[in-house]
């Protein structure tokens, strides 16, 4: 009996700690969210206020006086047309080096991947100088341009692992029905990959809609996207967290969405398809 | 009989009568190059040529606001970087002591986080999987404001529970003793859920057999933990380590909120003193001779990850 009650202690323990850990986890957005809904007086007031009369002017006031919806526009325009070229030459390429062995394939699929690890830092003055050469500047297609190169690599590592999963066998008796690769590829191993592209495309997605660095230089007045737009509320006069925090809170409903719709995938995402 | 491997049309031509075997070769591969070539020709203009042209610029004195020309200073850049720049010197520090606030920490908060959860059951995990993966899913310029707004001196969360404790307020970002800590609070957040979220996964991945032997030689949960389920789980936290510490080294976003790299340089790292040489000094040469260096640091990083991942334990067993 002893021994069970000290096991029933230590999961309790167990439980404690979890639950603290999720708290400290989900404390941080809780107060951007919390702030978000604060009339001004109780946002800057100390202590925090815990209880208070919510308000939604915060969210209405960004439409309203700034251009948040522009922000929302450009990063939806680059975020997705990005996906789209990332996961259609992502997947081509995937399919190339699942199915093909060729000398040196490893090598190549590796040096795809080390792309990805590349400090944006390094290329940023000459991709700041190349855009500004093609005049597009503080336009989304310099964005989407420049972000194929975290999605294109991420997506080509994705890919190739669920083409790999799926059984060879499938595609070769549609070869042996003298179907070309390229028509094997769109019609047979393609839909077979559909959860995976899925996946892939949302994660994608995310990346974009997430960067900063980039579109902080790149982009001026036109193009800005929401994270840049963002930063626009830190003003020299001070900051105005009511629409910073809404702002926020806006930009981030996308990505925790999209994040529990992938989340059988985040981890193998996340680590270059070397875990699952 | 054909074995279980695909037979391709290509495979099977030859060259043709009179045809150059160059030319046999790319016809035969021309599927191949269909498949592959497009990405392999996207990262080369947009990965691969704006390195070397940055790589051009490093050998060059160019600073966009004096208007001069460029002028031709070979290895002089990086010969002012390396003996010279005190700051560079400040800045390594501060990137060296960055890494070893945020990485090990992560790990170890991590694991204990993982080994915990792996206790407590299946279904409690499936619905806690998502939230830990969250922070590291956020927009990362998010969590700098979240954290700000935490960090803020006069409403700030977390002068309020110090408060709380009777304890003096503190300026969270804005004292050199503080400010670093501070940033890597902010990163170690954002990081370690998702660190035990891999650990999990490997954890889960262990076979039963090994615990159960463990068990019946009357191992303890310590020794099992040291002798038995570390060393199993050692290529995933490997993996997990080398990638946290690219990201480290590339971190900015986090910086560029908080602190934008103050006070003094105390939260400079490489990253972040390269992107200020740039586009706040517009010294372009400097800049990219220092983002060089950071390129050679993360490529080798980059090459022990790749030589990891090709190491047959792991990548065959993530597949």
């Amino acid at each position: 009996m002893a021994s069970i009650s000290t096991r029933e202690i230590r999961t309790t323990l167990f439980v404690i700690v979890t639950v603290i850990v999720f708290v400290f986890i989900l404390f941080p957005p809780f107060v951007l969210l919390l702030t978000s809904i604060k009339r001004e007086v109780d946002a800057l007031s100390f202590p925090p206020k815990w209880i208070f009369r919510p308000t939604g002017s915060n969210y209405v006031e960004i439409f309203q006086t700034s251009p948040f919806l522009r922000y929302l526009l450009n990063s939806l325009i680059v975020a997705s047309t990005n996906t789209l070229a990332s996961v259609g030459l992502g997947s081509l390429a995937a399919y190339g080096f699942a199915r093909f062995k060729f000398k040196g394939s490893d090598n190549l699929a590796f040096w795809i991947l080390s792309t990805r690890m590349m400090p944006p830092v390094a290329s940023i003055i000459p991709v700041y100088i190349i855009m500004k050469t093609l005049r597009i500047l503080d336009t989304p297609w310099c964005l989407v341009i420049i972000y194929l190169t975290i999605n294109l690599p991420f997506a080509v590592w994705m890919m190739k692992g669920f083409f790999e999963d799926i059984p060879r066998e499938i595609e070769e008796s549609a070869l042996l029905d003298a179907c070309s690769e390229f028509k094997v590829f769109r019609k047979i191993a393609l839909p077979l990959a559909a959860p995976g592209l899925a996946a892939t495309a949302i994660l994608s997605f995310i990346f974009s809609w997430n960067e900063f660095l980039f579109a902080l230089i790149l982009t001026g007045t036109r193009a800005v996207t929401v994270p840049v737009g963002i930063i626009g509320y830190m003003k020299e006069s001070g900051i105005l967290w009511g629409y910073m925090t809404a702002g926020g809170t806006l930009a981030l409903i996308p990505v925790i969405i999209l994040t529990i719709f992938s989340q059988r995938h985040l981890v193998k995402g996340l680590t270059f398809g070397a875990l699952k | 009989m054909v074995p279980l491997a695909l037979v391709y049309h290509s495979d099977l031509e030859k060259n043709r009568v009179g045809e150059p075997v160059f030319i046999g070769f790319l016809r035969r591969r021309r599927t191949l190059l269909l498949f592959i070539a497009p990405t392999v020709g996207v990262l080369l203009a947009i990965v691969i040529f704006p390195l070397f042209f940055s790589l051009a610029l490093s050998f060059f004195d160019w600073n966009v606001i004096q208007a001069e020309p460029w002028s031709w200073v070979g290895l002089g850049n990086y010969s002012t970087i390396l003996f010279q720049d005190p700051y560079f010197r400040t800045s390594l520090t501060v990137t060296v002591l960055y890494l070893l606030g945020t990485v090990p920490l992560q790990l170890v908060l991590g694991l204990i986080v993982a080994l915990i959860l792996n206790r407590i059951g299946q279904k409690i995990i499936n619905s806690l999987r998502t939230i830990l993966v969250i922070p590291a899913m956020m927009t990362p310029l998010i969590v700098g404001i979240i954290w700000r707004l935490m960090y803020n001196p006069d409403m700030g969360m977390l002068n309020y529970f110090l408060s709380l404790l009777h304890l003096h307020p503190i300026i969270w970002t804005g004292m050199p003793a503080t400010a670093l800590p501070s940033v890597m609070i902010a990163d170690i957040w954002e990081w370690t859920p998702f660190i035990a979220l891999i650990l999990l996964a490997g954890l889960q991945a262990i076979p039963v057999e090994p615990l159960e032997g463990a068990r019946v030689d009357g191992a303890s949960g310590w020794q099992t933990l040291r002798f038995v389920v570390l060393p199993l789980l050692s290529p995933v936290i490997l993996v997990a380590v080398l990638i946290r510490l690219m990201d480290s080294f590339k971190t900015f976003d986090l910086i560029f909120v908080l602190t934008q790299g103050g006070p003094g340089m105390r939260t400079e790292i490489l990253n972040y003193y390269t992107y200020r040489n740039g586009f706040k000094f517009f010294h372009m040469g400097y800049a990219s001779a220092l983002s060089w260096l950071l390129v050679i640091i993360l490529n080798v990083i980059s090459m022990i990850l790749g030589r990891t991942l090709r190491s047959r334990g792991l990548y065959a067993a993530g597949r």
